[in-house]
């Protein structure tokens, strides 16, 4: 018993340090989603038109999946999503990578702007195995009290 | 499904709210308007009457730059600021550059110069350094 709390400890502080993440990256982004606009745009995969309106929504996404994953309401929505964001961050940067292109991600706004590449894509690979993760956890939670 | 499409339509209100809030602030159509931007053989033709300013990271600056930039990047700022003020006036153009056409460091400075710094007349190199280079050739 004692262990499975344990377990339930650990999931729970794994939920948490990503919505944490998640929250972070969006409050930063939102109060400069000029400059974020740019960073979308620098990737040269949307017309600017559409960066600067995704600069607009997006962080707050992010923030409302995070608050999401900290509440535990709407929790498979937030991960989904959550995870979509990332899987779509990563096919980008890697992407721009391969085209050359001298990007600055902007996940985590002027904080990130000197990252390498690496670091970016280690970090996605981090957080996109936690989102998976938990979203299995809990889907497979889901199945077996449905089974009951 | 339902659970991501509530979300997603939460996050909604804030963010127009907030594009409402920046309508006048941002440009929606283009990323730099045609009038801040200038190419290498223009900025070339201003001749003495231009300040170039160099957006790269330090290391970059070091390796090359265009004759007599001036360093201002973002991750010195407030200890480049100074330096750049010292060297502009009034009357002459400021011309910010990065590595290439993708950068986004001199949209960045060139942005601040403006805002913070209260400057007029700041433009930035179309294509950067990548640019320069080729017309240096």
């Amino acid at each position: 018993m004692a262990q499975m709390a344990k377990v339930k400890f650990v999931w729970r502080i794994v939920g948490l340090v990503v919505a944490g993440v998640f929250i972070y990256a969006g409050v930063v982004k939102a109060f400069d989603p000029i400059r974020f606009a740019s960073d979308i745009d620098n990737y040269k995969i949307l017309p600017w038109a559409m960066s600067v309106r995704l600069a607009f929504y997006l962080p707050w996404l992010e923030i409302f999946c995070g608050i999401a994953l900290i509440a535990r309401r709407l929790y498979v929505g937030g991960l989904s999503l959550l995870t979509a964001l990332v899987l779509i961050f990563l096919v980008a940067t890697i992407a721009a990578k391969v085209r050359g292109l001298d990007i600055t991600c902007g996940c985590f706004g002027h904080a990130s702007q000197n990252w390498s590449f690496s670091g970016h894509l280690a970090l996605d690979l981090v957080i996109l195995a936690a989102l998976l993760a938990l979203y299995f956890k809990v889907t497979s939670e889901n199945r077996l009290q449905n089974a009951v | 499904m339902r659970q991501a499409l509530v979300l997603a339509a939460l996050a909604l209100l804030p963010g127009i709210g907030q594009a409402i809030y920046f309508r006048d602030k941002v440009s929606w159509q283009s990323p730099i308007p045609a009038s801040e931007m200038v190419t290498v053989a223009q900025a070339r033709a201003w001749d003495g009457n231009a300040i170039w300013v160099d957006a790269r990271p330090d290391a970059e600056f070091e390796r090359d730059h265009v004759p007599d930039a001036v360093p201002l990047n973002e991750d010195r700022w407030n200890e480049l600021l100074p330096q750049f003020l010292a060297t502009w006036s009034p009357e002459k153009r400021v011309v910010v550059y990065c590595s290439s056409q993708s950068c986004n460091a001199s949209r960045e400075v060139a942005r601040r110069l403006r805002e913070e710094a209260q400057l007029k007349n700041v433009f930035v190199l179309q294509g950067g350094w990548e640019e320069w280079l080729k017309w240096r050739k």
